[in-house]
């Protein structure tokens, strides 16, 4: 059975933490459960491209993703939610997360890309696998993801 | 990490655990004590086993931290028993460079820069998404771009015949696939042609301020005072999107083959599995439309200086002095151990280099040896070098790519945090036109290493000779 979807949390400017990387660029996550986790990250990558407090959250898509391994779940749906910004040119400034088994659905709320309205933060080519992490312990989830950019 | 030192600029990393060469690293002793710690050097270790790599997995003096490769890493694998692997390439396949001279002196144009600047930047879209250099194509075109290359935009009237003979491999790499490239990747790249992108991507106008060798300058056509453009770009979200796809195919079937690595950035199969096949008829293919991008953003480029500057094109004078790659993978020959063997070079950040009468090279350069351009930071230099004999015995052909980072992104912001950045530059007699602060701030001058010692160690250790040095007076930057 699909899980509740997971609610949008207050407090976004906190949601994730840049870390020193020479070349490329690297944020680390920390999440009470796992569907927060995968929102989390979903939003922070909309960060990382633009100024999200510009984006109005009018219109929904909706991305599904399906994995053997959370590692590879997380690298697909930052993936996937790449090319929804790249190719699509949808922006969104939250997410929710519906979990079932080895598939995540996610819901994105935001609009299409508008160069004069969204301040551009910056370019990212790719999700590398390069250190990728996704772990559970006692604290919680955590997620570990370097970017090329 | 454990380092023999070899002479003042070459050190080892001794073979261990399940590396199958060892590691050789080109750097100053000033340089290597900086990176004693740096995850670069455990990855040229990780490099080092890939299955069929042959002689040194080595790095060049611009290394850094990348992902899975150094940036800077050079691994050469038997062509027959090798692997090939997406990492080793990166996500932007055939970023490069190329030098376009001008018939123009500094003093001509130094009371025009803000025109000419002006002109680059609303001739050739840079920045996020950045798209409409040309008119959009249809995925039929985009094929057809990937399948020719720079002859893609001779046939379509954005180069000459001369552009591509001085262009690596033409223009376009033998065995490309367009097919193997998926519609995702082609959405990705299809308004793209003609942009420059992001992150460290530019044009560069400069003027010619040091001459190193003036009879190899002459062969290039370069002279003091001269004006060049530099323009440092890629394959855009086509190439990206290819490394993406082929990255995830090459992690699934990896197990298949039985190779293990100990960073799956560096996934890797057989050259000859049909998904190595497959991802190098894609990487061409990709390597392709990179070229074409490039060779489109040099017409956009000549078009600029003509309509701020009001001259005629013979005034002009814009001509290719070549073009480089430095992320690709390519078979090659060259010696190992004695003798002669086909290997496939990755290189991921790092310029081929070929010696002088090496049948690569076009015949008016053969004499001379393959142009390298090295860019360095948009505040100090770039430079103009070519490749050395010893290259071809040493570096498989290779040198370095560029002045290497100091500092991560992140931390070159928090730098630049409340500093007149544009005003800076204009100190250091640099006009810039940038989309965003933030791409300006990752890209100061302060979060690279000097160039200028990076090249001096590619001398040092004879893979290649400087020519001339660049001093940039405007950028364009996303």
């Amino acid at each position: 059975m699909p899980t509740k979807p997971t609610a949008p949390q207050a407090e976004d400017a906190a949601l994730f933490r840049e870390f020193e990387h020479t070349g490329d660029l690297g944020i680390e996550l920390d999440a009470p459960t796992r569907g927060e986790l995968f929102r989390r990250a979903a939003v922070a990558l909309a960060m990382l491209l633009v100024e999200t407090a510009s984006v109005a959250e009018i219109e929904d898509r909706e991305i599904a993703v399906e994995a053997q391994a959370d590692l590879d779940l997380m690298h697909d749906l930052l993936t996937e939610l790449l090319a929804l910004f790249t190719v699509e040119g949808f922006i969104w400034r939250d997410a929710s997360v519906t979990e079932a088994g080895r598939s995540l659905r996610v819901t994105l709320r935001g609009e299409p890309f508008d160069p004069a309205r969204h301040a551009f933060r910056g370019e990212i080519k790719a999700v590398t696998y390069h250190q990728l992490m996704v772990e559970n312990s006692p604290d919680g989830w955590r997620s570990r993801i370097i970017f090329d950019v | 990490m454990d380092l023999i030192k070899l002479s003042d600029y070459l050190w080892e990393i001794p073979k261990t655990g399940a590396m199958r060469v060892p590691g050789r690293v080109y750097a100053s002793a000033r340089m290597i004590e900086g990176m004693r710690e740096d995850p670069a050097l455990t990855q040229v270790a990780n490099v080092a086993c890939l299955p069929g790599i042959v002689g040194y997995s080595l790095a060049m003096p611009d290394i850094h931290w990348g992902y899975g490769f150094p940036i800077g890493g050079v691994a050469a694998v038997d062509a027959r028993e090798g692997v090939i692997s997406p990492g080793g390439v990166g996500y932007d396949i055939n970023c490069g460079v190329r030098l376009a001279r001008t018939r123009l002196h500094f003093n001509f144009v130094e009371p025009r820069i803000d025109r000419l600047a002006d002109a680059l930047f609303a001739r050739i879209p840079a920045g996020v998404g950045s798209w409409g250099a040309i008119p959009g194509l249809s995925i039929e075109q985009l094929k057809e771009v990937a399948g020719q290359g720079a002859n893609w935009a001779l046939r379509n009237g954005y180069a000459t015949e001369r552009d591509l003979e001085h262009t690596e491999e033409g223009g376009m790499l033998a065995g490309a696939d367009p097919d193997r490239i998926s519609e995702r990747a082609y959405q990705r790249g299809a308004k793209q042609l003609g942009t420059l992108g992001s992150g460290n991507h530019f044009l560069e106008v400069s003027r010619i301020d040091e001459i190193y060798d003036s009879k190899l300058a002459d062969a290039l056509g370069l002279e003091l005072g001269q004006v060049t453009v530099l323009i440092h770009s890629g394959s855009r979200g086509l190439g990206h999107q290819t490394c993406d796809d082929y990255l995830k195919l090459i992690v699934g079937a990896m197990a298949r083959y039985g190779i293990n690595l100990p960073d799956r950035q560096l996934a890797a199969v057989p050259i000859s599995a049909p998904e190595g096949q497959a991802y190098l008829g894609a990487m061409a293919a990709a390597a392709n439309f990179a070229w074409c991008n490039r060779q489109v953003m040099m017409h956009l480029a000549e078009q600029a200086f003509l309509d701020a500057l009001s001259i005629a094109p013979i005034e002009l004078g814009f001509e290719l002095v070549y073009d480089v790659c430095h992320n690709i993978a390519k078979f090659e020959e060259h010696s190992v151990d004695g003798r002669t063997r086909l290997v496939c070079v990755h290189r991921k950040g790092a310029t081929r280099a070929f010696g002088p009468g090496h049948p690569a090279l076009p015949q008016a350069l053969r004499p001379i040896g393959q142009p390298v351009l090295v860019p360095g930071d948009m505040g100090r230099y770039s430079f103009v070098l070519v490749g050395l004999e010893t290259a071809m015995r040493e570096t498989f052909g290779s040198s370095c790519h560029g002045a290497g980072r100091l500092m991560s992104r992140m931390k070159a912001k928090k730098e630049a945090g409340g500093r007149d950045l544009h005003a800076e530059l204009k100190a250091l007699g640099v006009t810039v036109r940038a989309h965003s602060r933030a791409g300006i701030a990752e890209e100061m001058p302060h979060a690279y290493k000097d160039v200028a010692e990076v090249v001096a160690v590619m001398e040092a250790a004879r893979v290649t000779r400087r020519v001339a040095r660049l001093k940039p007076f405007a950028v364009i930057k996303g």
